[in-house]
């Protein structure tokens, strides 16, 4: 039974890996039937992607997104915990964050904000990182608050009962118990900022993968924009096993055992 | 008097918030430039322009089937593609892969690439919101089938042994709940989404005004745009979403 199992697994295993190799062959030969700039060949694009490794100035635009994700995550985690905080110690407030702030946060259109911000900031960085601040703080809120919601009264009650320095209640029985999700939260935001990156970048920036990319699209030059999209996977993926995932084991001891809760 | 419930103040605080903030915004509006802030009634008589200008209306009729389109093709291929991954357990690894790798790809990537493919128009936008759907119903509606009940998978097998069968009665039936609530998840993105693909991608849409009223500094205009897209999604929500899910929950879950 076991090993019928393990045998079906490598099966499913080797099909996987096969429909990449397949995909990547016929990639190759749609493109040598196809104008370079429709589709380029995988050896093209390979080489675009090289480049990011070698010229500086694309170094600087992968390091300016990085800077202004990292950024915008802090600041869009941080809003979110003090906006739930705010309907937790205040409850009257608690209308006014999850019934209007909320779902206006969430109906905004990225792209609305994007625009509004080169409006308001001029093309600057504070327009980037105000956009996507603003698009990730409905996710961090929803966390977050989500994890005050878990919070078990009795055990609120029961560090009431033990301790009357609300700071001591505060340090050792809420902060631990909210963690695991502002971690969670600032994961979350962070998959979602990769991807809104370029949207903000695009109007309001002069660095950055998201004006590398209009510019290789306004020149027609479909390998740069398939290797930035990549090279965004990459970085995403290298920020997401060095920094969120130990974070996360960290805040959470208990669950260590548990899977990563995904995106 | 009486004191309150909090309940009651809760509402009133949030009433006056509104009240509150558009009156912040009217007094910011009359000291500002009309193309930094317009005013919130500017706003209102642009977004009324959209009930009068028949061309206004086509491009927001275009958004809403730009936005129908993707929805039922990502719904169609995303849960095709979910089922394949449970009843042919050979692909379950390629499938996982292919959402991982759809789920990752930057969104702008795909409307950048959608213009060089299919050019300015319907398909192109259309193609850009249905591949970023893809990943949400095929990682959803694997959920929902990892989540089906086995016991209740066991007891329909030892009643029939029609696998047809058993798919339309049982499992098909366990699955509208999950569906429902990944349409209404994935109607929100999509309608989000369909403004970078329009403007990038289109030439028709709420997106491609937005573009032209950026190109003329219109700022009213992309106010007005942005509170009727706001305004639709809500109705949606409400009127549609909302109600069908608590019709659905009611028939089929017994939670």
């Amino acid at each position: 039974m076991r090993s019928a199992v393990t045998r079906s697994g490598l099966q499913a295993r080797l099909l996987a890996d096969a429909a990449v190799i397949a995909a990547i062959a016929a990639w190759w030969l749609a493109s040598r039937n196809l104008p370079a700039f429709v589709l380029p060949s995988p050896w093209a694009t390979a080489q675009a992607l090289l480049r990011f490794f070698t010229e500086p100035k694309l170094m600087i635009d992968v390091a300016a997104t990085g800077l202004r994700v990292v950024l915008s995550v802090v600041a869009a985690t941080a809003l979110g915990i003090a906006l739930a905080m705010l309907a937790y110690f205040l409850p009257v407030t608690r209308d006014i964050v999850r019934k209007r702030v909320l779902p206006f946060l969430n109906a905004m259109p990225s792209l609305g904000w994007a625009i509004l911000a080169v409006i308001w900031f001029g093309v600057s960085d504070a327009a980037v990182v105000f956009a996507q601040t603003a698009i990730l703080v409905p996710f961090c809120f929803i966390n977050v608050s989500q994890g005050i919601d878990e919070i078990d009264t009795e055990l609120v009650e029961m560090a009431r009962s033990f301790t009357r320095q609300r700071w001591l209640a505060f340090r050792t029985v809420l902060i631990p118990a909210v963690a695991p999700y502002v971690v969670a939260a600032a994961r979350l935001a962070y998959g979602v900022s990769w991807k809104i990156a370029l949207i903000a970048e695009l109007f309001g920036s002069e660095r950055g993968l998201g004006y590398a990319m209009y510019q290789a699209q306004t020149v027609a030059d479909p390998a740069t924009v398939i290797a930035i999209c990549l090279i965004i996977v990459l970085v995403f993926v290298l920020g997401d096993l060095l920094v969120l995932r130990p974070l996360y084991h960290w805040a959470s001891p208990q669950d260590r055992d548990k899977p990563f809760p995904g995106i | 008097m009486r004191a309150l419930s909090l309940n009651t103040r809760r509402k009133l605080a949030a009433h006056l918030f509104v009240i509150a903030l558009l009156a912040v915004w009217t007094v910011a509006a009359l000291r500002l430039p009309g193309y930094v802030l317009p005013a919130p009634l500017t706003v209102l008589e642009r977004v009324g322009d959209f009930f009068i200008s028949v061309k206004l209306a086509s491009h927001a009729a275009a958004s809403i089937f730009h936005v129908a389109a993707a929805l039922v093709l990502a719904f169609a291929i995303g849960t095709a593609l979910a089922l394949a991954g449970r009843y042919l357990p050979i692909t379950r690894v390629l499938i996982g892969r292919l959402s991982a790798f759809l789920n990752s790809f930057s969104s702008v990537g795909w409307a950048l690439l959608a213009i060089l493919w299919f050019g300015l128009n319907d398909i192109a936008v259309i193609f850009v919101i249905g591949i970023i759907l893809l990943p949400i119903y095929m990682i959803n509606m694997q959920a929902a089938l990892d989540q089906l009940d086995s016991e209740l998978l066991e007891m329909t097998a030892s009643f029939t042994r029609s696998w047809p069968r058993a798919f339309t009665l049982v499992v098909l039936p366990a699955l509208y709940p999950f569906m429902l609530a990944t349409t209404r998840i994935a109607f929100g993105i999509a309608w989000k989404v369909a403004l970078t693909a329009e403007l990038f991608g289109g030439n028709s849409g709420f997106g491609f005004l937005v573009n032209l009223a950026r190109q003329d500094i219109d700022t009213s205009r992309i106010f007005a745009v942005i509170a009727l897209m706001i305004v639709i999604s809500f109705l949606a929500d409400h009127l549609l979403f909302a109600p069908l899910e608590r019709h659905l929950t009611r028939h089929y879950a017994d939670a």
